[in-house]
């Protein structure tokens, strides 16, 4: 049976996400085994544990009394969930330099479909290579990555050299890939399921090749129809994009405070061209609603200014600014953004006819 | 009563007057016809208590007067069933109907038909003669435009009016409406405006053909009919004010733009199939000489295409529901199309290039 396959997909997943960001924030914890959780005393359980704690047996899922019980010195850390949101929402702005079909799966993993990405020459590798450095770069983790031509397998590539590692399954390649994969690291099969599948001798995707799709079929109905897909090299699930995005922008954190006008507008010349190349990257130049500045000052307050336009135009953004400095109030700048805010569905609205009178 | 029939002359009004009929009703007499053997001729008879429709069968062979109904839907499949070779033989003995063709027999149960419903007798106050293609234009130029299950039940049909020397059809749905006006030389005509129920106009529309044949149409207080040499086509009015179309046609535009007609349909299609398929809207860019007809979708699908057109003036960008654009494309018979705008919120009103008797007002959409 041959397969054809027209899609580039990566699925991105950072490595033990919440535990590599408290390993980033403080560097005491980076070579003992620590878990984010919920404390034993309150019935907790794991999020994220580190490699030293996994080396013990800590997994994410486990009851936190049950991982202590496996490493008694076990540095518990408490969730900083809003530092989390952050770095994802980081980390989702670098997928969207490379792509506007992002389907994410949670705050640290995502499915990019890179079928129509110009840059590197359109090799699905090197940008899944590119967005590794700019993630490690930009927000000081790593993550790992799998290549593929159709969801699952990208899914399970990904998990494949973990951390920090990268596995390409190239379209002439699923088939072998698949063969040789264990039932257990499909999605969706279980506990429950593999045991099931065990009892029938199947083992790999290879055996269940081998298998009469009808008896496969019987033992478990929808999913067995689906697993028999799947090890067929079979899944032509396109990318779940979420929304549309509602908003295009680029900011700059400055090394020094500014407080000049002219400062200013040298930075939003700098950012300029940023933005325009942001737009176009997301199609979103037929979308403009609106376009605003933000202003961070160095009292750490923040304000935004944004006003309706039909279309972006650059010039535009000096009266934003004449606005927006009277805002400034002495105060030394150290952030500038630029943004677009985009329609969406919401926006689209069908004039009615005076039938009334009006 | 009895009659004999070939399956070809009884087939095709069978068949119509069936489309009156509702397949499922609370009252089972409704599902049923009524046939009627009188001086001569086969009547048939099918109401949803909204609209009738009478047709009648010159009857040649022997016949026994008498009348009855049964199930209609049944019957239909029946003869649509039966060899063309054999009449079919229709008869009533006692509570069954019996149909013989050939070697086969089918026994139908019956309702007697003095309980079938008949719309009371009523009174014409204005009446017309009309060629059947002329009726057809005047309601198949606007009827599209109907509104659907709308709360402004007055929208769910078609207005027609008379004055004078003018027939006009309107229709309208709230976001764009269609207006119709033909010229009515043989007669002056009083002045009146009804409304004719959606369910009433496209049975009109199924029964006349592009015919010279006349029909009469009648109208009532309450309800309108057509009459031509095969049937008689009656239906409830609605009871309601239809709005002044005066009202919506835009007064002045600022911008006119004439196109070929086949080519912009044809790229309104074409650019529809990557539209946002809820809203269905496009872009239309209008600049000297040319209209640029833009969609895009969610899924970040993009069409463009660019027509050659007659305008000299300021650029414009409007946004349309690109299927109101195709109804009237559809509708109109010209080889021009003329576009008559003024801004991206105020109404469009198209009309043929040559000859404005029917005109076509949509409202933009925002996108």
């Amino acid at each position: 049976m041959s397969v054809s396959y027209s899609r580039k997909l990566i699925h991105i997943d950072m490595d033990c996400f919440y535990a590599a960001v408290e390993m980033r924030d403080n560097p005491a914890l980076r070579d003992i085994p620590i878990a984010i959780g919920g404390s034993s005393d309150r019935r907790g359980v794991i999020a994220t544990c580190n490699y030293p704690a996994r080396a013990f047996g800590v997994r994410s899922a486990m009851a936190t009394a049950h991982a202590l019980r496996l490493c008694p010195d076990l540095t518990l850390v408490k969730g900083r969930m809003d530092v989390y949101k952050e770095v994802s929402d980081q980390i989702r702005e670098i997928f969207s330099r490379y792509t506007p079909i992002i389907e994410p799966l949670s705050w640290d993993e995502a499915f990019l479909d890179v079928t129509s990405c110009p840059l590197f020459g359109g090799s699905a590798t090197l940008i899944a290579q590119d967005i590794r450095r700019v993630i490690e770069a930009e927000t000081g983790l790593t993550a790992s990555a799998g290549v593929a031509p159709i969801k699952f397998v990208a899914k399970v590539a990904s998990d494949e050299n973990k951390p920090n590692g990268i596995c390409v399954v190239a379209p002439d390649d699923v088939d072998k890939f698949v063969a040789e994969l264990p039932l257990k690291k499909i999605p969706g099969v279980g506990k429950v399921t593999l045991e099931k599948l065990h009892t029938l001798g199947l083992f790999t995707c290879a055996d269940i090749r081998e298998f009469p799709f009808a008896r496969l079929h019987k033992t478990l109905g929808k999913f067995g129809a689906l697993l028999w897909n799947r090890c067929h090299g079979i899944d032509d699930r396109s990318l779940q994009v979420e929304r549309q995005r509602k908003s295009v922008g680029v900011e700059r954190t400055l090394s020094e405070d500014i407080y000049s006008r002219d400062e200013v507008v040298e930075v939003i010349d700098y950012l300029l061209p940023k933005l325009v190349a942001r737009i176009a990257n997301a199609h979103a130049d037929k979308r403009i609603k609106s376009q605003g500045i933000k202003l961070k000052f160095n009292d750490f307050q923040q304000t935004t200014i944004e006003h309706t336009r039909s279309e972006f135009h650059a010039g535009y953004f000096n009266d934003l600014l004449s606005e927006i400095l009277l805002r400034r109030k002495e105060r030394g700048i150290r952030l500038v953004g630029l943004h677009v805010g985009l329609k969406d569905e919401t926006d689209i609205e069908q004039l009615t006819l005076p039938l009334d009178g009006a | 009563m009895k009659f004999t029939i070939s399956r070809e002359k009884f087939l095709q009004p069978l068949q119509l007057v069936s489309g009156a009929i509702e397949r499922r009703h609370t009252l089972p007499i409704l599902s049923n016809i009524l046939l009627k053997v009188k001086e001569g001729a086969l009547w048939l008879t099918g109401t949803d208590l909204e609209v009738e429709l009478i047709s009648r069968i010159e009857l040649e062979s022997d016949f026994v007067e008498g009348e009855i109904t049964v199930p209609a839907k049944k019957l239909f499949d029946i003869c649509k069933g039966l060899s063309t070779d054999n009449d079919i033989t229709f008869e009533v003995n006692g509570s069954k109907a019996t149909i013989r063709s050939g070697r086969g027999r089918y026994t139908l149960s019956t309702l007697s038909a003095n309980d079938y419903p008949n719309l009371e007798d009523w009174q014409g106050d204005v009446e017309f003669v009309i060629s059947q293609s002329e009726l057809k234009h005047l309601i198949d130029s606007t009827s599209f435009a109907m509104a659907q299950q709308d709360v402004r039940y007055y929208l769910n049909g078609m207005s027609l009016e008379t004055e004078d020397n003018l027939i006009r059809t309107v229709a309208t749905d709230g976001h764009r409406l269609a207006l119709c006006n033909y010229d009515y030389t043989t007669s002056s005509l009083p002045a009146r405006q009804v409304i004719i129920p959606r369910k009433g106009v496209l049975e009109i529309s199924r029964l006349i053909e592009n015919s010279d044949q006349t029909v009469m149409v009648k109208i009532g207080s309450n309800h309108i009919s057509i009459k031509s040499a095969d049937f008689v086509f009656t239906s409830k009015l609605v009871d309601g004010r239809f709005p002044d179309h005066r009202r919506v046609l835009p007064k002045e535009t600022t911008k006119a733009v004439v196109a070929d007609k086949a080519v912009v349909k044809d790229a309104f299609s074409r650019a529809s199939i990557l539209s946002n398929e809820k809203f269905r809207g496009v872009r239309l860019n209008i600049s000297n000489g040319e209209l640029k007809i833009t969609a895009n979708n969610p899924e970040q699908e993009e069409a463009e295409e660019i027509v050659d057109v007659d305008y000299q003036g300021d650029d414009l960008e409007i946004g349309f529901n690109v299927a109101y654009l195709i109804d009237v494309m559809n509708a109109l018979d010209s080889d021009k199309v003329k576009f008559n705008l003024s801004d991206a919120n105020a109404s469009a009103l198209i009309e043929d290039a040559q000859n404005s008797t029917a005109l076509y007002v949509i409202m933009p959409m925002r996108l």
